[in-house]
């Protein structure tokens, strides 16, 4: 038995409203409304993006496998169809995005339900293997049938149509619309994942991630409250992979549908801390930008923070450019071994021990007293 | 019928080197019951290994075995020892997840070593084949197999007659009770995982002159790895000997008769039906 | 009508059979005691009353209802719920979550199941531990947890697989004391127990499993006197 579980901590489901927490969300979302006005350099809108993007996967899979505790490592099969369905009805039935994307979350809730019914029967690892399967099933496919998907060729976004918005016209050049539109869907996932952890659904997941025969017992319905947990994260993976394919505009399937797409997933919300809504967004916090200075470490000179003869960029640029994926081994290794709750545990760990709250008294008792 | 024998020959040739590969993963299953999602990397190190014997000592990629199994072996003994043994009592998920985290990183320090270029281990023999009653049997398949046989024979003694190996097999079964008999239950976890991890190297070593060798090759092997061990029954090695072995075959068959696109897409999907009709494996019986 | 109604019902594992022909029935408001050396087959009779397992033969009736066949989900939701003899608290989450889940099976708001669910930690005396997270409880408090939690799904049949197990005399006491508090409420019981005293105490009525078969049935004091109960006791401990 683990003796860290003796220590009384604060409920993990805040009950009501908080409205601190309200107040800090709101005004984060503020500061990264108006960020753009002040910082107009388009390598820091690109990582502003590929955080949303970050942030929208990993709420999504928060919902099946931080409160469900159903480990898919197989996302990438949501994420990927989210992409292609996009893509495809853009460039061959010429049908903008933003309807588009309503077919790509339809259809990944599609898929979600019969790869569900396939893979919530098997406990353990091999419910991981199945979910890799599916998807690798899904990759392969996408790969040989090549005359509905081009296979390998893959498809290359011609150019997005222009929206009209309340009679405002939006192009879609550069980063800075992405931008609003990717903080936009990762506000939207976080509501999302705040009203799941809210209501009866949140607590029927986390009874059934804990302990599934205690949770059949109590009147859970374990198929079905699985299936609503798979459904809504597909549905938002999808979301991201459309995003993603419009604002990459270049998608074959070995990048979306690639197990290292699943993975960097699960990674992202291990590293984190699963099971809250801040931990997925920490960890995209933490990995986004390490492995996006990896993989172009020129973007801190365009930035101003180094110059361009600078050694750390030829040094990365020579060693460690292709390496990103490295951040996520060892820092997965470390969490693993040393801080099984996640970056969010060891903030929480040091800001108890800085705040000294004594140890018998839950902060929540005391905060309600 | 030609096409047909030759195909199934060529599976069987293949087969046997996934036997290996399946062998070293079921048994780190059966002794510690740890999935090892880093199977495929361990495969990956031995093929750059016998590739670096190659091109710096002209070691030839069959002999190079002799240094990469060792090296293999005490690679995988420091991966148990460091990383696996703390984690053993932990969450399947989180048991999974570390050895992912392994796999990326020994990938990736690769790839940041060797680059991600395509190497290309070219012995003379490389694409020369014997001609046997209108068979034709690649060489260095056939030198890999013939080499598997030995290593898996060997192997089979080793569990079955030696005391330690008869201690590696008690801890499979039932890992209190064979503590409670007197086994050194951590040692037999360093020695698995050092065995497996050779296996796995030896297995790399082997198909070097017909695989492209690159870092990112692991990942399709761990795959491979599980539907041969599940197919055969995780913890089982006469399972996964046979596992090999059908994987090589019906790989092989469904490139010639379905689409050669298509055979790992099959394989997939055999592997689907059978975790959900039969998740005990084929030999292993069908829980109540 | 009886409440419950189980029919010459069997269990087989391979070929050995948990339970044979077992039947016995209960009325509205009742404790029926259910003992028995251990592998006489009592949790797996609970298991196969509650869904967990299909009855391999014969049939059990709950309020007139055939159960075979039936989910435990369903099972709950029709007022039939269990405790586990190995308790299973919902670790990483905290007391009253735990049984504000138990509470959820019956309303999908979050503000009546905090209510139930307080109810019920007052009832079973945890109400001063609702924030901690019931992984960390001592076994005394998750005996207790378990029963506040199924009694949230407002259950008319309440089945507990020895809740006094592993407890000292004192919390035993207390949970004697609310088995039988829950009997003057109206809500009918049956009790796998190992303490022999405690169960002649509870228990109106008392059903004897041996070796999967019922050997014997009656009011305590029957019990007692029974020869063969004594003897399929004898080297267990008789107190």
């Amino acid at each position: 038995m683990r003796t860290r579980l003796q220590v009384p901590l604060p409920s993990r489901a805040p009950r009501g409203f908080s409205v601190v927490g309200l107040l800090v969300f709101v005004a984060v979302v503020a500061a990264l409304a108006i960020f753009p006005q002040f910082v107009k350099k388009p390598y820091v809108l690109h990582m502003g993006v590929l955080l949303f993007l970050a942030v929208i996967q990993g709420q999504a899979w928060n919902v099946v496998g931080g409160y469900a505790g159903q480990y898919s490592v197989g996302h990438a099969a949501y994420f990927g169809v989210g992409a292609y369905v996009t893509m495809m009805l853009l460039e061959v039935n010429k049908i903008a995005p933003w309807w588009g994307v309503w077919a790509a979350m339809a259809a990944a809730v599609l898929l979600s339900l019969v790869i569900g019914s396939i893979t919530f029967r098997l406990r353990g690892p091999y419910f991981v293997l199945a979910s890799i399967s599916v998807a690798e099933i899904i990759r392969l496919a996408t790969l040989y049938f090549k005359d509905f998907t081009r296979g390998a060729e893959g498809f290359l976004l011609g150019e997005i149509p222009t929206m009209n918005l309340f009679g405002e016209e939006i192009l879609f050049i550069g980063k800075r619309p992405f931008y609003f539109v990717g903080l936009g869907l990762a506000v939207v996932a976080v509501a999302v994942n705040w009203v799941v952890q809210h209501s009866k659904l949140g607590y029927y997941f986390q009874a059934i991630r804990e302990d599934q025969d205690a949770a059949h017992s109590l009147g859970i319905n374990l198929s079905f409250y699985k299936n609503v947990a798979l459904s809504i994260s597909a549905a938002f993976t999808a979301l991201a992979g459309g995003f993603y394919a419009m604002f990459v505009k270049f998608i074959d399937p070995n990048t979306v549908f690639g197990l290292d797409v699943s993975v960097q997933i699960v990674l992202l919300c291990i590293i984190g801390g699963i099971g809250t809504i801040v931990g997925p967004v920490i960890g995209a916090v933490v990995l986004v930008p390490l492995s996006e200075i990896l993989r172009n470490p020129k973007g801190l000179v365009q930035v101003g923070v180094l110059s361009a003869d600078s050694g750390f960029v030829t040094f990365v640029e020579r060693y460690l450019s292709n390496a990103h994926l490295l951040v996520y081994g060892i820092l997965v290794v470390l969490v693993i071994l040393f801080a099984p709750e996640g970056v969010l545990g060891v903030i929480r760990r040091a800001a108890a021990r800085w705040g000294r709250r004594p140890q018998d008294v839950p902060p929540t008792a005391a905060a309600k007293a | 019928m030609i096409v047909f024998l030759q195909s199934v020959l060529s599976g069987l040739l293949v087969g046997g080197v996934y036997a290996l590969i399946g062998i070293g993963l079921t048994l780190i299953f059966g002794v510690m019951r740890v999935t090892n999602f880093a199977h495929g990397e361990l495969l990956m190190l031995g093929m750059y290994l016998a590739w670096l014997a190659f091109t710096g000592l002209h070691l030839d990629p069959f002999l190079s075995i002799v240094l990469v199994a060792p090296a293999m072996f005490l690679w995988g003994a420091f991966l148990q020892k460091s990383f696996v043994n703390r984690v053993l009592g932990a969450l399947p998920q989180n048991q999974i997840l570390l050895t992912i985290g392994l796999g990326l990183i020994m990938s990736n320090t690769v790839m940041l070593i060797f680059t991600s270029d395509y190497r290309i281990l070219t012995t003379t023999y490389s694409s020369s084949s014997y001609k046997l009653a209108g068979l034709s049997i690649s060489q260095p398949l056939l030198y890999a197999f013939l080499i598997t046989v030995a290593i898996t024979g060997a192997l089979y003694w080793f569990l079955l007659k030696t005391d330690t190996g008869q201690a590696i097999r008690a801890t499979a079964q039932d890992r209190d009770a064979a503590q409670l008999m007197g086994i050194n239950v951590r040692r037999m976890s360093v020695l698995a995982f050092g065995i497996g991890s050779a296996l796995a190297g030896t297995a790399g070593a082997l198909i070097s002159p017909t695989y492209y060798i690159f870092p990112q090759v692991g990942s399709t092997f761990t795959l491979k790895a599980f539907v041969i061990v599940v197919l055969g029954g995780m913890g089982s090695v006469v399972g996964a000997t046979l596992g090999g072995i059908i994987i090589g075959v019906a790989e092989s068959l469904s490139a010639v008769y379905i689409a050669s696109g298509l055979k790992e897409l099959v394989t997939f999907v055999l592997f689907l039906a059978l975790l959900l009709f039969k998740p005990a494996g084929l030999l292993g019986k069908t829980r109540a | 009508m009886a409440i419950l109604d189980i029919k010459h019902v069997s269990k087989f594992f391979g070929g050995l059979a948990a339970n044979s022909d077992v039947s016995f029935s209960m009325e509205q408001g009742m404790i029926m005691g259910l003992i028995g050396p251990n592998g006489a087959g009592k949790t797996t009779l609970f298991n196969c009353i509650t869904g967990f397992y299909p009855p391999s033969k014969g049939e059990v009736l709950f309020k007139g209802v055939r159960m075979n066949g039936l989910q435990p989900n369903q099972v709950c939701h029709l007022g039939m719920v269990r405790t586990w003899q190995k308790v299973r608290p919902l670790a990483k989450m905290t007391v009253l979550d735990n049984v504000m889940v138990g509470a959820l099976a019956r309303t999908t708001s979050l503000k009546v199941a905090r209510q139930v669910a307080l109810e019920q930690l007052h009832v079973v005396k945890l109400e001063h531990k609702e924030d901690f997270l019931a992984g960390g409880l001592p076994i005394g408090e998750r005996k207790k947890l378990e029963v506040a939690r199924v009694l949230a799904t407002k259950p008319e049949l309440l089945l507990l697989d020895e809740v006094m197990g592993g407890l000292n005399p004192a919390e035993s006491e207390e949970i004697i004391q609310l088995i039988l508090e829950l009997r003057k409420g109206g809500l009918t019981q049956m009790v796998i127990e190992h303490d022999m005293k405690a169960i002649m105490r509870i228990s109106d009525r008392i059903v004897v499993l041996n070796s999967g078969e019922k050997l014997a049935e009656g009011a305590p004091q029957e019990i007692v006197n029974n020869k063969d109960v004594v003897s399929a006791y004898l080297g267990e401990e008789v107190e």
